[in-house]
């Protein structure tokens, strides 16, 4: 019999090995990609009402915001707007992951007791259910752009490395959150602050340039910070982001996905009793 | 190594090798881990280390239908999942040679908002199966489980017989080469108890290892060829049916009670 041969033994702390894990991760990214319909569908994401608000709920939550700045800060210009819109949904690409993510493994306890596979699937569909609420987003941006009439230009193409780095971060985040909640499991209780928090921080109510420079001295602590910022200058002032702001995103949304991922990974093959 | 082996079916070709297994874990004794428990528990231990298996030795070979009977709490589940790559073992090793079907007891229905039929999908994939493979074999597991258009339904509005009978419907068409049933044969009426048994009998083969655990006896003497007891972790013995599970009930002080035999 030619039946392949698998060999369990205890396990040492630290991480199992990377390339068998690969490989039986890759092998299941259709679960990944159907978990995320199946999810999306029950959402009613899939319906045209369901679509609407997805876009909807972001743009009246702008809309409110750009109310309040109005009210506060006295008049304000069109860009203001688009910067705030911009933001707001890059924003949302984050913190859906978020809140997707921390659930992920303790919802997904039947099936990690019962089946053998990469537990990292879990937050990994959860940061991918985020991105699929995240698109239609975008084109309503591109949309919007259009109508209030803000400049086009070849440096808007810099939003496609920022978006890759945002997505880095929102799967670190997702992986960290859903690792941390099987052991504090009111983990899920403070996530809103922790999001309400960050939304105040960066620079999605104001722009980053608009503070003042010891106040920016202190956007090294935040990891949206520069990301968002770079967002901004590419999709809405269609200008070239600051090198050391992409970097230093960057390097935040690596260190945030390493770090995350070599926790779980030297502790998902507990998590089944932990559950 | 108490030999067994009875049937023409044994082929001596080793399904699955348990090398000195054991298995202990820590929980916590709160009910539900969290920082505020931690915090409040600093400095004082808050955890408990069970010993839910213990220097277990046994080999399954293919053509064999081994039946694994204790009390409750006796390791047989955690066995299971070791076996199935779920738990990670403490001590010694075990060897899987070929597939294993790992639907336990209700696998299925993780997500209790999706459908039978999503969730099915979501279960075969998480476990490596193909999409092709899974849409395949899909009729058969829908028209077994007898569940209907209510296979279309979230699996929350199902009641615990229609669980048990998708997670058996879909353990049993798969065909794996090692099968691990873990008690879904005692669950659903009477009809579908004998429908699933049948099918348990019609899987018998020579090029495939049926694992059953049950406290159904007369169940297990109908279609084991093997049994092993396990008691508080240890295997206790490991043999021909009616000599073990007469002393498993002997052990048990209730003798061969008609309560004891029938499928409870």
């Amino acid at each position: 019999m030619s039946a392949p041969l698998q060999v369990y033994e205890p396990f040492r702390a630290g991480l199992p090995p990377l390339g068998r894990y690969w490989k039986s991760l890759w092998a299941r990214r259709t679960f990944i990609s159907q978990y995320s319909k199946s999810e999306l569908r029950e959402q009613h994401f899939d319906s045209v009402f369901g679509q609407l608000w997805l876009v909807l709920n972001p743009l009246l939550l702008s809309a409110v915001y750009f109310l309040l700045i109005v009210i506060i800060g006295g008049s304000s210009d069109s860009t203001r707007y688009g910067h705030l819109t911009a933001s707001l949904f890059l924003f949302y690409l984050v913190s859906n992951s978020l809140t997707g993510g921390v659930k992920s493994v303790t919802a997904g306890q039947r099936l990690i007791l019962n089946t053998a596979f990469p537990r990292i699937m879990l937050p990994i569909s959860a940061t991918i259910i985020a991105l699929f609420k995240f698109l239609p987003t975008l084109l309503v941006f591109l949309v919007m752009r259009t109508i209030i009439g803000l400049p086009f230009g070849w440096e808007m193409l810099w939003a496609i490395p920022v978006f890759f780095i945002t997505m880095l971060f929102a799967l670190g985040v997702a992986i960290t959150i859903s690792c941390v909640n099987v052991y504090f499991r009111d983990i899920t209780s403070f996530l809103p602050y922790l999001t309400r928090t960050l939304l105040y921080l960066s620079p999605i109510l104001y722009e980053a340039s608009s503070l003042s420079p010891k106040l920016r001295a202190l956007e090294i602590f935040n990891p949206l910070f520069p990301i968002l910022d770079s967002w901004s200058k590419a999709v809405v002032h269609s200008q070239v982001p600051e090198t050391s702001s992409m970097l230093q995103g960057l390097a935040w949304a690596l260190g945030i996905f390493l770090v995350g991922t070599y926790f779980f990974l030297s502790r998902e093959r507990e998590f089944a009793v932990r559950l | 190594m108490p030999s067994v082996s009875n049937t023409p079916l044994v082929t001596n070709e080793v399904a699955v090798s348990v090398r000195n297994l054991g298995l202990t874990y820590t929980t916590a004794i709160d009910r539900r881990p969290t920082l505020k428990a931690r915090l409040k528990s600093l400095g004082g231990k808050q955890t408990r280390t069970i010993r839910a298996l213990d220097d277990v030795n046994l080999d399954i070979e293919y053509g064999q239908v081994l039946g694994v009977i204790g009390t409750n709490g006796a390791g047989k589940s955690s066995l299971m999942r070791v076996i199935a790559g779920i738990l990670p073992p403490s001590q010694g090793r075990v060897e899987v040679y070929g597939s294993v079907s790992t639907l336990l007891a209700l696998g299925v229905g993780f997500n209790p908002a999706m459908s039978g039929r999503d969730n099915v999908l979501l279960g075969g994939l998480a476990a490596g199966m193909s999409r092709d493979e899974i849409e395949q074999h899909f009729d058969e597991i829908a028209d077994f489980s007898e569940l209907g258009e209510a296979i279309d339904s979230p699996m929350r509005s199902y009641s615990s017989g229609m669980y048990a009978r998708l997670a058996f419907s879909v353990a049993a068409t798969v065909r794996p080469d090692i099968l691990i049933v873990d008690e879904a044969l005692s669950t659903g009426d009477a009809k579908f108890k004998e429908k699933s048994l049948n099918r348990i009998k019609e899987l018998r083969s020579e090029d495939r290892a049926l694992i059953l655990v049950s406290h159904a006896m007369r169940t297990l003497r109908e279609t084991c060829n093997d049994i092993a007891w396990l008691h508080k972790g240890k295997l206790v013995q490991r043999g021909e049916p009616n000599t073990v599970i007469d002393a498993y009930q002997e052990f048990l002080h209730l003798g061969k009670s008609a309560v004891v035999d029938e499928d409870l």
